[in-house]
């Protein structure tokens, strides 16, 4: 099985589950079409629409595998945001911001030299200073404050 | 119609209006150049910076992005061969060998000039043709609406270049994360699995932001060795007589005004956005041409005809969204939601409701064409450098503006977490080959196409008049009938490959 039957698969397991999910929801009193109604008949679609996705995998020929990309920095890129978007409530805008925009700048270009590390690190306080003084002080929103800094 | 036109023109030309406008028409010019930040994620990242404004200025803003966008591509395409934006690619074809025969300023000065003219030809047919179509569609009920938001997913979903199954199930998945939450109706939580975090389902502003920033930056980072920065290959004159370019456009009139029509009418049809209308200009352009094969080796007809249309797609993707409330493609689902952040809700009532507000957007639309001419004067070779900003900071810098983007919406860090899931989606879908502009429309629409689905049935539960109500029945034959269509190209396709595969494996 190829990647668009795997993906198939995953479609229809979870049209199934939210179908079951559905099955949980209470009829409505008050007008004769429930909330169920509408994801009911999405779901079904979905369900349908991947079963055919997983059965043209299988009917097809095979094409030679494409180019590998560099996945490993994709990845990295991704847990270091992860981090980041769990950093916020604890550490606050600023703090996290700071360490997000430095560790991001780090990994994809990795900095040779005091300079760059320099570069880095002022690259990564301006990001934090200028975003924090255009939304909180001129546009009035209120970023996260961190409970375990306090700011 | 007119004089509300002349007073909402001396609206938008206060200050309060026009600095917005200035400033979403330059950062619009500056995406655009940008390779790999497109004209969505540009109207993305400005957005939160116009939450706080009132809603003609904020719309303002997006307007002058999004026509500032259009004309931003063109500048890397002509000089550096790399089109800022999709709806640039055409543009390249003649505007960089024009560049590299030592013209580029003509070649730059050739695209801005076609840009403003088609741009304002397009504004004629968006003003005229608005409120005519948004009185028409005063006639739809709930059976009509959901049967032109079907045609409208069904024709985007149809329409992708990758295999229309995938289309369609990317719009399912756009539909189906709006059911998630609160039914639409009632307000009955479902599909909440007991999670709060769940039962106030998803905004799709986060959405919008993780599913396009992410599958954006993520597969440019792929690439990372060979795309951290662009080197400005050169530091090029761009001083050329303005009169002699206006007049090597005006003087070829039929090309201005057909290609101007291909962009308006592309931009009308939902599912095909401005990429299509630059591609399908060009070709005609060469169709029509005397001397077609000249084409591709740096003359004017090419770069005039590519830029022209572009900039009138977006006119003609202004008269869909404000008449029917319906987007044609990423960029205008992300237009569409921008006016419904700001409190407007597009349709056919809007114009007629709010004639402020819909005569505004029109008066920043034709207002943004010389404020674009002035910035690009002033900023050409600026909007060069920027493009060799390295994508090591590039990058952290654009999540961070998607972060507050998405926090700033209601200031909760819910609204961050659902950007990280999508943005995980997105890349996903990308990886596997699922178009996303269908998603995005299933997301805009879902609610909508619930809401019609139900109060459809709840005044008459016979489905048939679906099918019978004449309006209706049409649109719902028109969204069988793209489908039929991009079957049958589909398998066409399919069949030349299959042709040319044995021939190809024979040179081996």
């Amino acid at each position: 099985m190829g990647r668009d039957g795997a993906a198939g698969l995953v479609g229809l397991a979870g049209s199934v589950v939210l179908l079951w999910g559905t099955l949980q929801l209470p009829k409505s009193p008050l007008v004769p079409i429930g909330p169920a109604f509408y994801p009911r008949i999405l779901f079904t679609v979905a369900a349908g629409l991947s079963i055919l996705l997983i059965v043209s995998d299988l009917l097809r020929r095979r094409s030679p595998a494409a180019q590998e990309a560099r996945y490993r920095l994709v990845i990295l890129a991704f847990l270091i945001f992860g981090g980041y978007v769990f950093l916020l409530s604890p550490l606050g805008y600023r703090t996290s911001t700071f360490l997000f925009a430095f560790t991001l700048q780090a990994v994809i270009d990795p900095p040779r030299g005091p300079g760059r590390w320099l570069f880095v690190l002022a690259v990564a306080l301006a990001t934090t200073a200028v975003t924090y003084y255009a939304f909180e002080v001129y546009l009035y929103v209120l970023l996260p404050r961190g409970w375990m800094t306090g700011f | 119609m007119l004089s509300q036109l002349f007073a909402s023109l001396a609206e938008v030309s206060q200050l309060k209006f026009l600095l917005p406008l200035i400033i979403g028409t330059w950062a619009g010019l500056i995406g655009g150049a940008i390779p790999g930040v497109t004209i969505t994620m540009t109207i993305i990242l400005v957005l939160p910076f116009t939450f706080g404004l009132d809603p003609l200025q904020g719309l303002a803003a997006m307007t002058g992005v999004y026509v500032g966008g259009c004309a931003g591509g063109l500048v890397t395409a002509a000089l550096l061969g790399i089109p800022g934006t999709p709806a640039a690619i055409a543009t390249t074809f003649d505007g960089f060998p024009m560049a590299r025969k030592g013209e580029p300023g003509r070649a730059v000065w050739l695209g801005t000039w076609a840009s403003f003219f088609g741009g304002l030809l397009g504004a004629v047919f968006l003003i005229g043709l608005t409120l005519p179509l948004a009185r028409f569609a005063l006639r739809f009920g709930p059976w009509e609406f959901f049967s032109l938001f079907i045609f409208a997913l069904s024709m985007v979903a149809g329409l992708t270049e990758q295999s229309l199954l995938k289309g369609f199930i990317s719009g399912i998945i756009g539909l189906a994360i709006t059911v998630i939450g609160s039914d639409p109706i009632m307000g009955t939580p479902r599909l909440d699995f007991g999670s709060e975090f769940l039962g106030g389902g998803f905004q799709f502003l986060p959405v919008l932001i993780g599913v396009f920033a992410f599958a954006q930056i993520m597969t440019d980072l792929e690439k990372a060795g060979d795309s951290r920065h662009l080197d400005a290959q050169t530091s090029p004159d761009l001083s050329v007589s303005h009169p002699a370019v206006v007049w090597e456009i005006l003087r070829r009139p039929v090309l201005l005004v057909w290609s101007t029509l291909v962009g308006i009418l592309i931009g009308v049809l939902p599912a095909i956005g401005s990429s299509a209308a630059n591609v399908m200009a060009y070709d005609q352009a060469k169709k029509i041409s005397r001397h077609p094969e000249k084409f591709g080796t740096g003359i004017p007809e090419g770069i005039i005809a590519a830029e022209s249309s572009n900039n009138a797609n977006v006119g003609g993707s202004l008269v869909t969204i404000m008449a029917f409330g319906i987007p044609g493609d990423a960029v205008t689902a992300v237009m569409l939601g921008a006016m419904i952040i700001h409190g407007i809700q597009p349709g056919p009532l809007f114009i007629i409701q709010q004639p402020r507000v819909a005569y505004g957007i029109f008066a920043a639309y034709i207002l943004a064409h010389p404020v674009m001419m002035i910035l690009q004067w002033v900023g050409a070779r600026f909007y060069l450098r920027i493009v060799t900003v390295p994508r090591a900071i590039l990058f952290p810098v654009v999540l961070v503006l998607c972060t507050v983007g998405a926090f700033a919406l209601n200031n909760t860090v819910d609204n961050v977490y659902a950007l990280l899931i999508f943005g995980v989606l997105g890349y996903l879908m990308v990886k596997f080959g699922f178009p996303l502009a269908p998603l995005i429309l299933g997301v805009i629409l879902g609610d909508e196409i619930e809401k019609n689905l139900i109060r459809a049935l709840m005044t008459d539960p016979d489905p048939w008049l679906f099918l019978t109500r004449p309006i209706s029945g049409v649109l719902i034959a028109l969204s069988a009938g793209s489908i039929a269509l991009a079957l049958w190209q589909h398998r066409r396709t399919q069949a030349r490959l299959a042709r040319i595969e044995p021939e190809a494996e024979t040179d081996f």
